[in-house]
């Protein structure tokens, strides 16, 4: 093998330029082909898109060779693969992440629909010749991503708690990453993601779903594979799902009154790494652009190390004991108005009077705090107490529930609430409510609200 | 305002039965077409009966019959000589802003030098390209890149194709164009 290696040839399988494949059926003859997709898997292997019972697949099932011509669109350097099919699969990361890219790379040339994969072929590399040598140096378009990423690691380092870890993460994509659009998701233990906060768009979003499986976010959490297209098509937009699946199952009569996902109304770029810790998945990061093509597979490495970072600071930040900060003055008496929170057991839904609020997990912690604020007058709680509170039906992981008191808070921050949550401390935190706060449970009433 | 328009499998199958060229001539359509800028890529078996491929710069066509594909010596070596050992032989050429593709393909081929007057014709053909990628999204130093040849190191690799394939995209792919 050449001594560039596969890994060096990256960026010549980014997509950009078509690449060309040669195979042989039993007797010899050769058949040749433009291919939209040559798939970097690791420093042995690259996967081939299998899209149609054409003479290509035949020839690969009856002589398992191929060789393949890359153009790198950075360099201007061309090279030569020879390649042994390994496997083909037709499930599972890597056949999912070639899905979505070809999907955007179908709807980029008008084909959605015709092109459609039905496998992964894996092949390994036997040989890598050099065709054409590099003519052009790649333009310094960005910072040094290593860099980058020890300036957004240094940021993280510093985080007290997981609402700081929050901030400092999006903002370290902003300003080192120079990613304009990102958005924080967390998982719930059903599959379902949640925003907690992001950047670069007229709302944060905090609040927002994405269903199982739905889009490269969805995609991304399931699989536990990073999902990157640099075209993005119709199957992997967000919100229609949402809104279908809810009207589908006969919740809604109009549009869901949901938190509305914060997402460009028209990007082309999309990329979504899960953050992961003990082979879980605690949330996904999201990063867009407007620009096609605008993430490598550079900015996934930076991407996935920033995640796999957060991962591990997640947890050990909810394993903190409390720590209470200087002194926060006491809110003043509230003023005299009244507000009406209710209550839908069925899945944890609150609203403001008619307004809705927030729903499951953190829902359920709202409604346990205002009972105990409305049996006690307590306002001062820890979140050890909420982690040791059976009925509340926590997940096991204590950055669970660090995870959505942030967005408990945000929410109530967006929503500019008659009552909100204040930080006191590591592990402490205020209910402060601006006025008063009458409660109603809504027992097995069912809230207008999406599935 | 309407997208573009993209060839399909059935308009070549359509196109190729409607032809009438002479006997043992291409149809002219065809003709045009591989010569039209249309980025031909080879594709052969070496002597040790793997499969090779190569992107060409051009095409020719001479008495409406004998193709014939011009490539760098020096990129293509190990495939000017499978052909050289009697490699049967692949061609495709794709047309970029339609997904046009169209294969042929001949049991062998033959090495040969370029003449004078294919250079003005073969810089015509990698003009037609280069605008094409651009349309495409290219940038402008990439599609130089792309089109780039050198023109005093061509070989020429001539065959009369004896089975041709339409490999535009959809329904039909990859079927032989037939009569």
């Amino acid at each position: 093998m050449s001594a560039c290696g596969l890994r060096a040839l990256r960026g010549a399988m980014e997509g950009i330029a078509a690449s060309i494949l040669c195979t042989c059926d039993a007797d010899g003859l050769p058949n040749v082909s433009m291919i939209s997709q040559v798939h970097w898997v690791d420093d042995d292997h690259v996967a081939l898109s299998w899209q149609f019972f054409n003479k290509t697949r035949a020839n690969l099932l009856a002589t398992g060779q191929a060789c393949v011509e890359l153009f790198d669109p950075t360099t201007h350097a061309r090279h030569r693969l020879h390649l042994d099919h390994v496997e083909t699969r037709t499930e599972g990361p890597l056949f999912e992440m070639m899905k979505a890219r070809l999907a955007g790379i179908a709807s980029h040339h008008g084909l959605e629909g015709v092109f459609r994969l039905l496998g992964a072929d894996i092949f390994r590399v036997t040989g890598i010749e050099l065709v054409a040598p590099p003519s052009a140096l790649p333009e310094p378009d960005r910072p040094p991503l290593l860099s980058s990423l020890r300036a957004c690691i240094d940021d993280l380092a510093r985080s007290r708690d997981f609402d700081e870890l929050t901030d400092a993460l999006l903002d370290g994509v902003v300003a080192h990453l120079r990613i304009a659009h990102v958005i924080l998701l967390m998982a719930e233990g059903d599959g379902r993601l949640f925003a907690i906060g992001s950047r670069g768009y007229a709302a944060s979003g905090a609040g927002a779903e994405i269903l199982p499986g739905e889009g490269v976010i969805g995609v991304a959490a399931r699989e536990r594979v990073p999902i990157r297209i640099g075209h993005l098509s119709a199957d992997y937009r967000y919100g229609a799902a949402l809104g279908a699946a809810a009207r589908q199952a006969g919740l809604l009569a109009e549009e869901p009154c949901g938190v509305p996902f914060p997402g460009l109304g028209d990007p082309h770029s999309q990329i979504a790494v899960p953050i992961l810790s003990g082979g879980r998945v605690l949330g996904v990061l999201f990063c867009e652009s407007p620009e096609i093509m605008r993430f490598d597979h550079e900015h996934e490495d930076a991407l996935v190390l920033l995640a796999g970072y957060v991962g591990t600071m997640a947890v050990l930040l909810g394993e903190d004991e409390p720590h209470p900060a200087d002194a926060t003055p006491e809110p003043g008496q509230p003023p005299a108005c009244t507000v009406t929170v209710r209550h839908y057991p069925r899945d944890d839904s609150v609203f403001l009077d008619h307004d809705y609020l927030i729903k499951g997990v953190a829902g359920a912690i709202l409604w346990r705090l205002l009972r105990e604020h409305a049996a006690t007058g307590r306002t001062e709680f820890s979140t050890r107490e909420l982690r040791l509170d059976r009925s509340l039906r926590l997940p096991d992981h204590a950055e669970n529930l660090d995870a959505r008191l942030v967005l408990l808070r945000r929410r109530l921050q967006d929503r500019d609430a008659c009552l909100q949550i204040e930080k006191t401390g590591r592990g402490l935190f205020r209910l402060v409510p601006s006025c008063r706060i009458a409660l109603q449970d809504m027992g097995d009433a069912t809230a207008a609200m999406p599935a | 305002m309407a997208g573009p328009t993209y060839a399909t499998p059935t308009g070549d199958q359509a196109a190729w039965r409607d032809a009438s060229p002479k006997p043992g001539c291409l149809p002219i359509d065809l003709v045009a077409f591989v010569q039209g800028g249309v980025a031909p890529i080879l594709g052969v078996r070496t002597p040790d009966g793997r499969p090779l491929v190569g992107s060409a710069v051009a095409c020719r066509v001479r008495e409406m019959r004998v193709l014939r594909v011009f490539v760098e010596r020096r990129r293509h070596e190990a495939l000017l000589g499978a052909v050289a050992a009697g490699s049967a032989i692949a061609a495709t050429f794709s047309r970029a802003r339609d997904h046009r593709s169209i294969q042929v393909k001949a049991p062998a081929a033959q090495l040969g030098d370029p003449s004078p007057d294919d250079l003005p014709e073969i810089a015509r053909q990698c003009g037609l390209l280069l605008d094409e990628l651009l349309e495409l999204g290219y940038t402008r130093p990439q599609a130089i890149a792309y089109t780039a040849f050198d023109p005093d190191g061509l070989a020429v690799v001539e065959f009369i194709p004896e089975r041709a394939f339409t490999q535009t995209p959809g329904p039909g792919a990859g079927a032989e164009l037939r009569r």
